[in-house]
């Protein structure tokens, strides 16, 4: 099996042409990622716990409706609630507004609360705010702008959109390599009877499919090096968690997308319906796995078909491991949902292989 | 029990069925392959030489019967069987990004027993080839380096599907020789082939398959003997003959071409022949070649070519089957 490993391995590096492509698709969309602005400003999400309920604090909320990049959530949620969602990336901005906000003989301050992840617009929005509330404030009595709003800054790491679309960029390079590598290689190797000729040495089957599987992972860890190296030394994103923890991850997504290919290979009559096959499995893939955003957003039931997708688990749990440093076996439950993937496809392309 | 091992034949195949659905490639066929022999099987495409090679291989199942290989039981010992014997596809390509050292050595290393990669191109007379691709290989080349393929093992049997098919005749005379000098060093032989002059030449015994069925199983030399003619005679006339004056000829007679549809006598036909040409199979008694000179002298038609040859393996497959060997 080492034998076949390394001839196999020697035949990827000599098919220069394949890796070469294999290769480009993800580093370009890395390269137009990073080239573009994609963090940007944007648009900000904020709720509002209105605890005084008063004319001051109503006009307080219509004029913030005004603000065209801020977008007022109708969510209602306690205090910790949204606290931890400002934490967790879920929401832009808090305000708080207090009850004393409506008597003008005291002097209140509203509370604006947000994380360190976005400073350009932090600075956009606090000011915006501080601007507003000075204005209805000053209307109703003489106050001290300084003292009308306190900021609450949650510090965490700087991550921003490239960093999210550099792992969902990662996942999909892989996938698509893995699908459509393997799917075309097995059909020309059919095609051209060297499977056939395989069979007639006392070759154990699994060795055959252990050797294309080890191979195949250790072109996905080169390539997975070299899509993170792009990303994070040229154009600036962040990996802050361990670095073998999100190759394990891509190691055991690249397992289940090799299965995807063997099965697509025994269908396929030719290299090219493999190829058109691999695209048409991995296209829906790279649009619903939330390789470039959440899939929350999606509309109807395509949520919830996203989540039956191998992609998801395997792009939350790097993003996990990756961006937010979790240790590995806190995503146990997406690396759960890959595991069932790889047995499951792993018994399809056992069941449907071919050798002939 | 050691003696009874040896005895073994390197191949048994009796009874064996192959069906496909409802289509039955292989109809009821036994033979034995002696050890150290060259065992040929002939017939044209869709005869069922492929279909009984790769039960004898591993590669399919039987339907019905059973096939021995070295002594060992082919489904059971299906693993064993293919470490000891050697195979060469009818058609099979190599791994295109590897050269012909590293292809035999990777083969090589999937059985217990090797032969090093530089001998068997030496072998095969490749040895300049050693850093080459397959690709890179002529054709004659590429089928050189399939049978050095199935020596990879030092196997005791090598099974070759259809080795020369589609070589130019020099090439193929090449590749006669490698399978002598394989056979020569004690390996026995199984080849399949649809050409007459390669199974006379190559093989001590010749199964003859059509249809599936087995028809004949001997030495070449046998099966010719074992016809009733012994001698054809082709004739080529000026004009068409009558169906009475070929009946008076005293043998049975085949018309190659007749003419009748188109007068333009001596010119050549669709199958290469000339026009109102006839084929004729004698048997070996001098009154009967005179017989039908005198048959002919009566017509008072013009003989404007004659050619009397001793009757081939063509001849032998045409009497068993009734149809020429096809493609």
């Amino acid at each position: 099996m080492v034998a076949l490993t390394l001839a196999n391995i020697k035949m990827m590096a000599r098919n220069r042409q394949a890796i070469f492509w294999a290769l480009f698709f993800p580093l370009m969309l890395v390269v137009v990622f990073g080239l573009f602005d994609v963090n940007g400003v944007g648009s900000a999400d904020v709720v509002v716990i209105d605890e005084s309920e008063g004319p001051n604090s109503e006009l307080l909320l219509e004029r913030l409706n005004e603000i065209e990049f801020l977008e007022l959530e109708s969510e209602k949620l306690v205090f910790s609630e949204a606290w931890d969602k400002v934490a967790a990336g879920d929401l832009g901005y808090l305000i708080v507004i207090p009850a004393s906000f409506d008597d003008p003989t005291i002097n209140t301050e509203v509370n604006l609360v947000y994380s360190t992840r976005n400073p350009d617009r932090n600075q956009l929005v606090d000011g915006a705010v501080r601007n507003l509330v000075s204005e209805i404030q000053s209307a109703s009595g003489p106050v001290v702008p300084a003292e009308l709003l306190m900021a609450d800054v949650i510090d965490v790491p700087e991550v921003d959109y490239f960093d999210n679309v550099l792992l969902g960029l990662l996942g999909l390079g892989i996938m698509m390599n893995s699908i459509i590598s393997i799917a075309v290689r097995i059909s020309t190797f059919r095609n051209q009877s060297i499977l056939k000729r395989l069979l007639v040495t006392p070759l154990p089957i699994w060795k055959f499919f252990a050797a294309e599987i080890t191979a195949h992972v250790l072109l996905a860890l080169v390539q997975a090096g070299i899509i993170l190296s792009l990303g994070v030394f040229v154009f600036g994103g962040h990996v802050y968690g361990n670095i073998f923890w999100v190759l394990a991850i891509t190691a055991l997504g690249s397992v289940v997308f090799l299965n995807i290919g063997f099965i697509l290979s025994a269908w396929a009559k030719s290299p090219a319906a493999a190829s058109g096959m691999g695209n048409a499995v991995a296209m829906p893939m790279m649009f619903l796995g939330g390789a470039f955003f959440s899939t929350a957003a999606l509309p109807w039931v395509l949520p919830e078909v996203a989540q039956a997708l191998p992609l998801t688990p395997m792009l939350v749990a790097l993003r996990e491991v990756a961006i937010e440093s979790e240790p590995i076996w806190e995503t146990w439950p997406y690396l759960a949902a890959m595991g069932a993937w790889v047995v499951v496809t792993a018994a399809g392309a056992v069941k449907v292989f071919k050798f002939s | 029990m050691i003696f009874c091992a040896i005895m073994e034949p390197a191949v048994q195949v009796e009874n064996l069925v192959k069906r496909f659905g409802t289509f039955t490639a292989v109809d009821g066929v036994t033979f034995a392959v002696e050890r150290g022999e060259v065992f040929g099987i002939l017939g044209p495409n869709g005869a069922g030489k492929t279909t009984t090679l790769e039960i004898i291989e591993g590669l399919q199942k039987p339907t019905e019967g059973r096939v021995s290989v070295l002594g060992l039981d082919i489904q059971s010992k299906t693993s064993e069987v293919k470490a000891r014997i050697g195979v060469q596809l009818q058609a099979s390509a190599y791994y295109d990004y590897l050269n012909l050292t590293e292809i035999l050595a990777l083969l090589g290393s999937f059985y217990p027993k090797k032969t090093a990669p530089g001998t068997l191109l030496e072998q095969v007379g490749l040895s300049d080839k050693a850093v080459s691709r397959v690709g890179e290989l002529s054709g004659g080349q590429k089928q050189r380096f399939a049978v050095a393929a199935s020596l990879v093992n030092n196997p005791e049997m090598v099974v070759l599907d259809e080795p020369t098919t589609g070589l130019d005749p020099q090439a193929r005379r090449n590749l006669w020789s490698l399978i002598k000098e394989v056979n020569q060093r004690g390996v026995t032989v199984v080849l399949t082939t649809h050409s007459m002059d390669e199974a006379e030449l190559l093989c001590n015994r010749l199964a003859i398959m059509d249809h599936g069925q087995l028809l004949a199983v001997d030495t070449p030399r046998n099966l010719v003997n074992e016809l009733e003619a012994s001698y054809a005679v082709k004739l080529t006339m000026d004009r068409p003959m009558t169906m009475a004056q070929l009946e008076a000829l005293n043998g049975r007679v085949e018309v190659l071409q007749s003419g009748e549809q188109d007068d333009s006598a001596g010119e050549e036909g669709e199958n290469g022949s000339t026009k109102n040409t006839y084929l004729l199979r004698l048997a070996n008694n001098p009154s009967a070649l005179r017989s039908m000179l005198d048959e002919i002298a009566k017509t008072g038609l013009g003989l404007e070519n004659l050619q009397i040859t001793p009757v081939t393996l063509e001849d032998v497959f045409l009497e068993l089957t009734g149809t020429e060997l096809r493609d």
